[in-house]
């Protein structure tokens, strides 16, 4: 009998050796996006290779789940309970009592930590924002209205009641529609905005609106299932990656810098924003 | 890990068609006359026989024509193991690039394989294949300009993929309204291809609307239609394949 325990034991002791344990699960979201879901679950998949290697976990020690849907992100971050997750400002801001989320990483583009988000006419035709009361406006920010509200305009403008909303998953098809006399007006953040140039539209445009100075977001963790140790492993290994020579490439690919681990006081003024628009 | 060498980061070994035998006496001279028969319905070892061929022979005639990269991509698409298939593509876009340099530029053809024979090499590649997108732009391009009918619309087939597939604006040159205009034309103009109605189908979807996902659902049924019942020989295997990915894909909805 007492063979029979040891043989036992050693099968079920050599299978807690072999068995690897599942993916920890991180959630992708990307409101508003035009991306094809199964490239960014590839280009993730790349990522977090080079995550796991210079953070020296094993192979496959992550998995990503992506989505360009906010409804379907709320509903991944509900159910799946991602340990760490990449969000959007937005969505931060949102989900961050219900989940517990914590910055741990914000992304570094062409030097800086942080964007303005600007509202873009057809030159000479609106000299304010307050002309575009009941005009079209576009873009693909328009995904998540309230951040919109409540932090790119602080709370003074309800976008719904203020324009009439043309939300798009493509940039360059508002800005299009834009050039067309489609469109009264166009929202960009930062990116969309410095790439105007790279356009060869008809009618030259203005800024007739330029949000105060938002920080971007990047990498945020549940602080209830995980560690501070595990936090601080994840943002290194994020803050390494664009070191990396592997890592280097993919991070080009995103337009991002550095990864750099963040307070959470960052976001404090913005989290006051959005209590206040509450 | 793959060893990635050469001018565009592509493998620079080439694959070896172990226990080749049995292959017709051929010479340049026969390949080049013979080479509008070989093609998707073509057999594995024939395709083989005649790259064996291509490969030793330095017939600037031969080596200026669109062939040696065409049997490059044939068995490049057939071919089941990813290490392999993506040497074969490689080897067509170093064949096409000698078809280039032995004066060919204003072969459509030279451009289109080559240009397709890229995308393959590099597609599950995400850094290689963002360092090639422009490279395969102006492949694609001057295909486009020089012939746009070739292999049923192949140039604006494969253009419009490419607009479809890359980065949008403005982290690169993804660009939906470009790829509908030029797999809408693709469909109009060869509607007996398969591939054109699903990446239409494609485009479509990524519309994001109700409308766009019905339109989708149409060009899918019609490409798949055409698939069971043409004759698309080696070709049709992998094309199934893409068509059932996409299959999930309108099934999940939007």
């Amino acid at each position: 009998m007492r063979k029979t325990y040891l043989i036992i034991a050693g099968l079920l002791a050599s299978l807690a050796v072999t068995a690897a344990p599942a993916p920890e699960m991180i959630v992708v979201c990307y409101p508003g996006g035009p991306v094809n879901t199964r490239d960014a679950q590839s280009a993730m998949g790349s990522m977090l290779r080079v995550v796991e290697r210079v953070g020296q976990w094993p192979e496959n020690r992550f998995d990503s789940l992506f989505t360009s849907k906010i409804d379907e992100c709320r509903k991944q971050i509900a159910e799946k309970k991602p340990k760490f997750a990449i969000t959007s400002l937005g969505l931060y801001l949102e989900l961050r009592n219900p989940h517990n989320l914590l910055p741990v990483v914000r992304p570094r583009i062409k030097g800086r930590t942080s964007e303005r988000y600007r509202v873009v006419v057809q030159k000479d035709k609106y000299k304010s924002l307050d002309e575009l009361k009941g005009k079209n406006l576009g873009g693909t920010v328009l995904a998540e209205q309230s951040f919109i509200g409540k932090i790119v305009f602080a709370g003074k403008v309800d976008p719904a009641g203020f324009f009439v909303l043309q939300p798009s998953n493509q940039a360059i098809r508002a800005l299009r529609a834009l050039d067309k006399g489609e469109l009264d007006a166009v929202i960009l953040n930062e990116q969309q905005y410095a790439g105007l140039s790279s356009l060869h539209l008809q009618t030259p445009l203005e800024v007739v609106f330029t949000s105060e100075e938002i920080p971007l977001m990047g990498v945020v963790a549940n602080s209830t299932t995980t560690t501070e140790e595990e936090r601080a492993r994840f943002g290194k290994a994020l803050e390494q990656m664009c070191t990396d020579s592997e890592g280097q490439k993919l991070c080009d690919l995103f337009g991002v810098e550095s990864f750099n681990v963040v307070d959470a006081a960052v976001f404090e003024p913005m989290v006051k924003l959005w209590d206040e628009g509450s | 890990m793959l060893v990635l060498a050469g001018c565009a980061g592509l493998q620079s070994d080439r694959v070896r068609f172990d226990g080749l035998s049995g292959c017709p006496g051929q010479t340049a001279a026969m390949l080049a006359a013979r080479q509008s028969q070989y093609g998707p319905l073509s057999d594995t070892h024939t395709l083989e026989c005649a790259l064996t061929v291509l490969r030793d022979s330095q017939d600037p005639a031969l080596r200026r024509t669109s062939l040696g990269s065409r049997l490059s991509l044939h068995l490049a698409e057939r071919e089941a193991n990813p290490d392999r298939r993506e040497k074969l593509a490689a080897e067509g876009v170093s064949l096409a690039e000698a078809a280039l340099a032995q004066g060919a530029d204003d072969d459509a053809a030279v451009h289109y394989y080559l240009a397709a024979n890229l995308g393959l090499a590099v597609r599950e590649h995400i850094t290689l294949a963002m360092d090639n997108l422009e490279r395969l732009e102006g492949a694609m391009k001057r295909a486009l300009a020089l012939n746009p009918d070739i292999d049923h619309g192949g140039p604006l087939r494969l253009l419009g993929a490419l607009y479809l597939k890359a980065p949008a604006w403005p982290s690169g040159i993804g660009d939906l309204d470009k790829a509908l205009e030029l797999l809408e034309k693709a469909v109009n103009k060869h509607p007996a291809h398969p591939l054109n109605h699903l990446f239409y189908a494609q485009a479509l979807w990524h519309e994001g609307d109700e409308a766009g996902l019905s339109r989708a659902k149409a060009e899918f049924t019609q490409g798949e239609k055409l698939l069971a019942e043409g004759n698309w020989g080696y070709s049709k295997e992998s094309w199934k394949k893409e068509f059932a990915e996409f299959r999930q894909d309108l099934e999940n909805g939007l």
